[in-house]
C-alpha cells in the first residue's frame, strides 16, 4: 500500500517547465532587470529547483509524512524530549492573524494583546519556579542555558570577580558543558553517585573562589530528584557561585516544588517540551529564562512591562488602563541573544496550555507523569533492572547490561525491536552513567492500556531470539542504516548534475 | 483534565501494582520542607471552549498586517504563503514527531532534511547545508563562531554597519566574553565603501560580515568585498535575502565562504518575531566546523537508499563541551515549510517573486518621491527595501498618523541609527498591488 514512486526526492521528480505556484502579472510599469540592478550583482539564471506541479507536492510531502512516528500517531515514550500530546485548539488559535499575522517591528499601540499575552506568561513562569524575573527571549533549551550563563558572567563582571569555571554533573545533558564553552568557561565535571545522585563530597573539593555556576538538572537525568538540593545549593552559594537549573524536566514538578524554593538562582523551561510544544520534527523549541532579583538587570533586552495610565481610546474618557510595553531601557542587559522578540509562535502555545490546565490541572499533569512512569517502572524492571531503584519521577533509566551480558541483546537492539511493534523507542544510550541505558518518559497523556502494551510487548521481545533483535526493525520502511558510510562518506546534498 | 486518560480506577491499580498508598506517596524523594503546599497562584482552568473566547478576545486586541496596508521590513516580510505549505507542514505525522533519533520510523523528517539541504545548497551555490539553525540573527553568529576556530584567529571580526542592527547585537552578545574584538564599519553611504573595508581588515581579522542585499535594502558591491577579505587571509560571512536569490548573484557566487538568512521569507508567517528558520551553508572545507544537526544518504541493510543524521561528531551530545556549537535540535518545522515552498515556486516562481517585489519597490520609491517631502536616503541601488528621508523630519508622527490610515507604513531607523533619525525603511513584497502602493503614496503625501 505503501506509495513509493512519489518519495524519490523532489529532485528525481522534476521535470523542466512544470509549475506549481504562479504569481499575477506585474501591475505596476515594468523596467528591465538590467537597468534597477547593476550586471554584476545578477545571476544568469535562477537557482537549479526542482520543477513540479501542486498535486505532486502535495503527494510527495502527504506520503514522506506517512514514513514518521509522531506523538499524534504512536507511542513516543523518548526520555528527555516529554513527547506528550499537542493540543489541537492550540495549533488553531495560534494560527488566528491576530497572533500569527503580526509584523515584529510594529508599533506597541498595536500589540496590546500580545504583549498582555507575553506579560502575562512572563509572570506565570516566574510563579511556577519560584523566581523573581523572566525573559521570553530565547530560542530552545540550549539557547536559554547560554543565555542565563552570559547573565551569570556579566552579574560577576559587574561586580569584580574573576570566575571562569561551570560546574556540570556528569550526567547532565551535553549542552550544558557546551553552553559554557561558548559563554566562555572552563567546565568541571562533577561525579555522580552509583544511586544516581549528586557525589557531594566531589563537588565540594571543586568549591573555591573560581565557581562561576553549577549546573544541575533535578529531576535529575536518570529520573531522580537530588534530596540534599538545599544543602548543594548552599554549597555553591557558599562559594559565591550561582546555582543553574537545566529545567528540561519541569514536568515533573509543577505546582509540586518550585527550583528557586530549593535553591536555584536560574533557570530554562522546555516549553516545547513541558507546555506541550509541539515539536516539529525538530523544533521550534523556545527557552524562557527565570532568575532571581539580583539577576534580574542581566537579562536581555527587551522585556515586557506592563504600567497603568489613561487609555488612548476617547471613548473610554482617560479612564485607566493597563497598558503593555517593550522595556529597552536596561543599561546592565547581556544585550540581544537573536534577532526579534523570540519564538513568540511556541509561547502563544505554552499560555494556552498553562491556562487550560490553571494551578490545579498544572498540578495534576506533575501528578500522572510521575504516576505513568512508577507504573511502568513497576511493570518492566523485573526483566530489565532499573539500577536507581523502585521509584522515579516522570522517566526512569532502564539498563539492558544484563541482557546484553547473558544474550547478546543491547539497548539498541531493544529499541529497534520496539519500532516493529509500533512503539517509538525510548531514549539509548544517554545518559552515559548508566550502561546499555534506556530512558522511558512516558508522560501524562498516555492511559493504562497503552503502557500495559508497551510493558508487555518489552517483556515479549527479550524473550525472542536474539539474531531476530539484532536485524530489528523488520516492518519499518527501512532496516538499520549503515551509519558508518554516512559519516565516512558523507552525502549531504543530491548532486545537481546525477 | 482534557488530555488525561487515568481514571480514579486506573490510578487505583496502578498505585497497586508500584505498591504504593498514594500518589503523594511517589514524591516522597522530595523533601517535605522543598514543596509547595499552596497552589500556584494563576489563573483558574478553561474549557477549550473559554480558552478560544479568551484567545480570539487578545487576539483582537492586535492589528494584524491583514487589516493594514503592510510596508514593514527588517527581517520579517509579508511575502505569500501557498495553501499547500500550511496543509501539509499542519499534518500532525510531521509537527508532533521530533528530531529523527531513530531513522527507521523518521525517513519522511529525515529526507525532508536532505532536500531541504541540497535545496540550501543550490540557492546559496555553496556546497553544504545543515538542517538549520534558530533564526537568521543567532545563524549569523554562529557563523561567526565558526570562522574564528576554522581560521584560528581570535584577534576580531569586522562587519558592516549595513548589517542587520540585531543581528549586530546578537554577534556582539556571543562574542562578549571571549575575548575578540567586533569592529563595525560605518555606512554613511548606505553600502560598504571598498577602502573602508580594506583600511578595517588585517592578519588577526577572522572574518568580514556583510550583508546583500543590506538591511536597508542596499546591493553591495559583494564581490570586491568579498576579495579585499580573503586577501587578509578572513573567511567572509553574508546574509542574504532568500528571495533576492530569484535574480541576484548567489553568495557562493561572489565569494561568500558561510551564508546565513532568514528563512522566514520560505513559506513561514511573521508571528511576531519568531519561531522563524536559521539558514546556513558554507564550502565544504569548513563542514567539519557547522553546527546544528546534518542529514546524509546512506543505504540501510538490504541496501536501500535512506537517510540518516550524520557527522554527529561535531556535536554536544558527543563532544560536550568540545562540540563546534551548544545547538541541539534545528528548526524543523519551518525547514519543512521551506523546503514545500521552495518545491511549489520552482525556480521561475522564485524568478518572478523577486522581479515583482524589485519592480514594486521601485514604482513605490518613484511615487513617493514625486512628493518634495520625500527622498531616497542613499542613491545605491536597492533590491525590496529601501531608506526614505522624511525632509520635514517628523517620522513617528508620520508613521502613527499613517497607521491611523490604514497603513503599516514603515520602520522607523533612528532606534539604530541615530544619524537616520528623519528616516524610515520600506519593504515592497509581491504583495502590494499598485492600488495599495498608490493609496499609501496618497496618504504618506497628503499627511502634515
Amino acid at each position: 500500500m505503501r506509495n513509493t514512486r512519489d518519495t524519490n526526492l523532489l529532485f528525481e521528480l522534476s521535470e523542466t517547465g512544470r509549475r506549481a505556484h504562479r504569481l499575477p502579472a506585474c501591475d505596476v510599469p515594468e523596467r528591465p532587470v538590467g537597468e534597477l540592478v547593476p550586471a554584476s550583482a545578477l545571476a544568469a539564471a535562477p537557482p537549479a529547483l526542482p520543477e513540479l506541479s501542486e498535486p505532486q507536492v502535495v503527494r510527495h510531502f502527504a506520503n514522506l509524512s506517512q514514513l514518521n512516528m509522531s506523538v499524534d500517531t504512536h507511542f513516543y515514550p523518548l526520555g528527555s524530549c516529554t513527547m506528550k500530546y499537542n493540543p489541537k485548539r492550540n495549533e488553531r488559535v495560534a494560527a488566528m492573524p491576530g497572533f500569527s499575522d503580526l509584523h515584529p517591528y510594529q508599533s506597541e499601540g498595536t500589540l496590546q494583546g500580545m504583549l498582555q499575552l507575553l506579560y502575562e506568561l512572563q509572570e506565570y513562569l516566574q510563579e511556577i519556579s519560584g523566581l523573581d524575573a523572566c525573559s521570553l527571549q530565547p530560542s530552545a533549551g540550549a539557547h536559554g542555558e547560554l543565555t542565563a550563563l552570559w547573565v551569570a558572567a556579566t552579574y560577576f563582571r559587574d561586580r569584580g570577580e574573576k570566575r571562569t569555571k561551570v560546574l556540570v554533573p556528569d550526567n547532565a545533558h551535553g549542552t550544558n558543558p557546551a553552553s559554557a564553552a561558548m559563554a566562555g568557561f572552563t567546565t568541571v565535571t562533577v561525579k555522580t553517585l552509583p544511586s544516581g545522585t549528586l557525589d557531594i563530597d566531589d563537588l565540594r573539593r571543586h568549591l573555591d573562589n573560581q565557581i562561576a555556576v553549577f549546573m544541575i538538572t533535578n529531576p535529575n537525568t536518570v529520573g531522580i530528584f537530588e534530596p540534599r538540593i538545599r544543602e548543594i545549593a548552599d554549597a555553591v552559594h557558599q562559594a559565591g557561585g550561582l546555582v543553574y537549573l537545566d529545567g528540561a524536566n519541569m514536568n515533573a514538578i509543577l505546582g509540586i516544588a518550585r527550583p528557586g524554593d530549593f535553591g536555584a538562582d536560574m533557570q530554562h523551561y522546555n516549553p516545547h517540551k513541558t507546555f506541550s510544544g509541539p515539536h516539529g520534527g525538530g523544533g521550534p523549541g523556545a527557552g524562557p529564562i527565570c532568575v532571581t532579583e539580583k539577576l534580574a538587570p542581566y537579562l536581555p533586552a527587551p522585556v515586557v512591562i506592563k504600567t497603568t495610565e489613561p487609555s488612548p481610546d476617547p471613548s473610554l474618557q482617560g479612564r485607566e488602563t493597563d497598558r503593555y510595553h517593550l522595556d529597552y531601557d536596561r543599561p546592565k542587559s547581556i544585550g540581544r541573544v537573536r534577532a526579534f522578540f523570540g519564538n513568540v509562535g511556541v509561547l502563544v502555545r505554552a499560555y494556552c496550555y498553562i491556562r487550560t490546565h490553571g494551578p490545579d490541572g498544572l498540578r495534576r499533569v506533575s501528578e500522572n507523569a510521575v504516576l505513568n512512569a512508577n507504573y511502568l517502572l513497576s511493570r518492566v524492571k523485573h526483566c530489565l533492572p532499573v539500577p536507581q531503584g523502585d521509584r522515579c519521577m516522570h522517566e526512569f533509566v532502564a539498563s539492558a547490561a544484563k541482557v546484553k551480558t547473558e544474550k547478546g541483546i543491547s539497548a539498541m537492539d531493544l529499541a529497534k525491536r520496539l519500532l516493529d511493534f509500533g512503539f517509538h523507542a525510548p531514549t539509548v544510550y544517554f545518559p552515559l552513567t548508566v550502561k546499555e541505558s534506556i530512558m522511558v518518559e512516558p508522560t501524562e497523556t498516555e492511559s493504562k492500556e497503552t503502557l500495559d502494551a508497551f510493558a508487555d510487548t518489552l517483556i515479549r521481545i527479550m524473550e525472542e531470539d536474539a539474531d531476530l533483535l539484532h536485524d530489528a526493525p523488520h516492518t519499518t520502511p527501512i532496516s538499520r542504516p549503515d551509519e558508518v558510510r554516512a559519516a565516512r562518506q558523507p552525502m549531504l546534498v543530491w548532486p545537481e548534475t546525477y | 483534565m482534557p488530555y488525561l486518560y487515568n481514571t480514579p480506577e486506573d490510578q487505583a491499580a496502578m498505585l497497586a501494582a508500584i505498591g504504593a498508598r498514594s500518589i503523594d506517596e511517589l514524591f516522597a524523594m522530595i523533601p517535605a520542607d522543598m514543596r509547595l503546599r499552596r497552589p500556584l497562584a494563576i489563573p483558574p482552568a478553561m474549557s477549550e471552549m473559554e480558552l478560544t473566547q479568551h484567545m480570539t478576545s487578545l487576539a483582537a486586541k492586535n492589528t494584524h498586517a491583514g487589516q493594514k496596508v503592510c510596508f514593514l521590513g527588517g527581517g520579517s516580510y509579508d511575502h505569500f504563503i501557498p495553501a499547500a505549505v500550511d496543509e501539509l507542514a499542519g499534518r500532525g505525522e510531521f509537527y508532533t514527531s521530533y528530531t529523527p533519533y531513530q531513522a527507521e520510523v523518521s525517513q519522511g523528517n529525515l529526507q525532508v532534511v536532505f532536500e531541504y539541504q541540497t535545496l540550501i545548497a543550490r540557492l546559496t551555490g555553496l556546497d553544504v547545508s545543515n538542517a538549520s539553525l534558530y533564526d537568521g540573527g543567532s545563524a549569523a553568529a554562529e557563523a561567526v563562531l565558526m570562522a574564528i576556530s576554522s581560521t584560528r584567529r581570535y584577534g576580531k571580526v569586522v562587519i558592516a554597519a549595513s548589517v542587520h542592527p540585531e543581528y549586530r547585537q546578537t554577534i556582539a552578545t556571543y562574542l562578549e566574553n571571549l575575548g575578540v574584538e567586533l569592529e563595525t564599519i560605518g555606512t554613511p553611504r548606505g553600502v560598504v565603501q571598498p577602502h573602508d573595508l580594506a583600511a578595517a581588515v588585517d592578519d588577526k581579522t577572522a572574518c568580514v560580515v556583510v550583508q546583500q542585499p543590506n538591511f536597508f535594502g542596499c546591493i553591495e558591491d559583494a564581490a570586491a568585498l568579498a576579495s579585499i577579505a580573503h586577501d587578509a587571509g578572513a573567511l567572509v560571512v553574508a546574509a542574504f535575502d532568500p528571495i533576492s536569490l530569484g535574480l541576484l548573484k548567489r553568495p557562493g557566487d561572489w565569494g561568500a565562504d558561510i551564508a546565513v538568512a532568514e528563512g522566514q521569507t520560505l513559506g513561514t508567517p511573521m508571528q511576531y518575531g519568531g519561531p522563524y528558520l536559521g539558514i546556513m551553508a558554507c564550502r565544504e572545507k569548513l563542514v567539519r566546523r557547522m553546527p546544528g544537526r546534518i542529514a546524509g544518504q546512506t543505504g540501510d541493510r538490504r541496501g536501500k537508499r535512506c537517510f540518516v543524521l550524520t557527522l554527529q561528531t561535531r556535536e554536544q551530545h558527543i563532544r560536550r563541551e568540545k562540540a563546534t556549537s551548544n545547538v541541539c535540535t534545528n528548526q524543523g518545522l519551518f525547514a519543512l515549510r521551506a523546503t514545500i515552498y521552495l518545491a511549489l515556486l520552482g525556480p521561475q516562481g522564485l524568478r518572478d517573486t523577486a522581479n515583482l517585489c524589485l519592480q514594486k519597490t521601485r514604482y513605490a520609491v518613484e511615487r513617493l518621491c514625486e512628493h518634495d517631502r520625500f527622498e531616497l536616503a542613499f542613491d545605491a541601488p536597492t533590491f525590496k527595501e529601501v531608506v526614505i528621508r522624511d525632509r520635514r523630519g517628523r517620522v513617528d508622527e508620520l508613521l502613527a498618523d499613517a497607521l491611523a490610515a490604514g497603513f503599516l507604513a514603515g520602520v522607523p531607523l533612528g532606534q539604530w541609527y541615530p544619524e537616520l533619525h528623519d528616516c524610515f525603511l520600506i519593504a515592497v513584497t509581491e504583495q502590494r498591488t499598485r492600488n495599495e502602493i498608490d493609496s499609501w503614496t496618497h496618504a504618506l503625501a497628503k499627511m502634515t
